[in-house]
């Protein structure tokens, strides 16, 4: 390689740093073992929790740059814990998350309110299944050392037929309740950004 | 029938507890083997939860049962019959108050280890007895098996023994827990 085209690629290398740059806000990287994506259902007018093990966070956030903020949320429905083998594998069955046909539910969010005291509200979109619904999710941000570090918790309630969990004699809401609680807690490590 | 127990039969409520019980127990066996039989779904669920909440009744009623004994200090008197055999009674009486209480109680716990909810027939949500454990949920489901043998056995010696009294010896035993039972004659 000459000494021309490696300038060219370096020029090229700059530009597209500074592109992705100006497009995003503070990338963070999620801390899996500190962080937990939980909901709780209603059985029989009595309540139980559960957690999904596996899910993937990509959170680009900046308080002070909610316009080129993100999250992109891609949770293994099959990761469904609820402490009972028999009650997880009917969730990962056809009548409710489908795993086979649909094997993760996504959310996906790119507006952002301030509503202060550093909390903040989401506007994205819910994938569960083959359902989208509008999800307007409600969270702190507590940035930590300095800003290297942050804290992101929130929660929301949704309806589960909303997105077709719960097929065939499940659509009964008596013994399932519709309204399932979902809270999260995710542990932010910043990103290290190569300065160019 | 006055409510309260006499010196020589048992009142209406202690009476009426005892049947209840009686009848919830045998609803309590009936409703969880047909749930048994059943493929898991909501039919399966719904058996189960009216057992879960039949079950914290039983707990209940067994307690005001208790607590009414007590308030009913020493009444009726026992029959008059031989010491060892009045042990006998009592210490049979005791071992099944155990396990009545026992036995939802145990049920509860294996609930609660399965991270299902408990509620009173939907009206309130009881609190979980033990952490969520799927090892211990099958430690206290063998109890919970276990402890119906045992309330099973206990009741046929029970039942043998007021069928004893009632025409054997031929005393007021039996008759003075009947529903409408009438003191034989003296």
């Amino acid at each position: 390689m000459n000494h021309r085209s490696l300038s060219r690629a370096g020029a090229f290398a700059a530009l597209l740093l500074a592109a992705t740059a100006t497009h995003a806000a503070t990338a963070w990287t999620t801390d899996a073992a500190q962080s937990r994506l939980e909901f709780t259902a209603t059985l029989a007018g009595g309540d139980f929790d559960g957690a999904f093990r596996r899910f993937k966070a990509d959170i680009e956030f900046d308080p002070a740059d909610l316009e080129g903020s993100r999250f992109r949320v891609e949770i293994d429905t099959a990761s469904a814990d609820t402490g009972d083998a028999d009650r997880d594998l009917a969730l990962k069955g056809a009548d409710f998350f489908a795993v086979e046909r649909w094997p993760g539910a996504r959310f996906s969010a790119d507006r952002f309110v301030a509503l202060g005291n550093g909390r903040f509200e989401a506007l994205g979109q819910l994938t569960i299944r083959d359902n989208s619904r509008e999800v307007r999710l409600p969270f702190s941000f507590k940035p930590v050392a300095d800003g290297t570090r942050a804290g992101l918790a929130g929660g929301t309630t949704i309806r589960r037929l909303d997105y077709g969990v719960g097929q065939g004699e499940w659509q009964d809401t008596q013994w399932l309740g519709d309204e399932i609680r979902i809270r999260f807690t995710l542990q932010l490590q910043r990103q290290k950004t190569t300065s160019p | 029938m006055q409510l309260r127990n006499t010196a020589d039969t048992y009142g209406a409520l202690a009476k009426f507890l005892h049947w209840t019980i009686v009848i919830l127990i045998i609803a309590q066996y009936v409703i969880i083997e047909a749930a048994e039989e059943l493929p898991d779904g909501l039919e399966k669920l719904t058996m189960i939860t009216r057992h879960k909440s039949i079950g914290i009744l039983v707990l209940g009623l067994a307690l005001v049962r208790i607590a009414w004994k007590l308030v009913n200090k020493g009444q009726p008197a026992p029959v008059p019959m031989p010491r060892p055999q009045r042990i006998a009674a009592a210490a049979g009486h005791g071992l099944l108050y155990l396990l009545i209480l026992a036995q939802p109680i145990s049920g509860w716990m294996m609930s609660s280890a399965a991270n299902y909810p408990v509620t009173f027939f939907g009206w309130f949500q009881l609190p979980a007895l033990v952490g969520a454990n799927e090892a211990m949920h099958e430690f206290y489901e063998e109890v919970h098996e276990f402890l119906f043998t045992a309330l099973l056995v206990v009741t046929v010696v029970h039942v043998l023994a007021a069928l004893y009294h009632h025409f054997l010896r031929k005393d007021d035993t039996l008759r003075r827990m009947l529903p409408f039972g009438r003191r034989r004659a003296a």
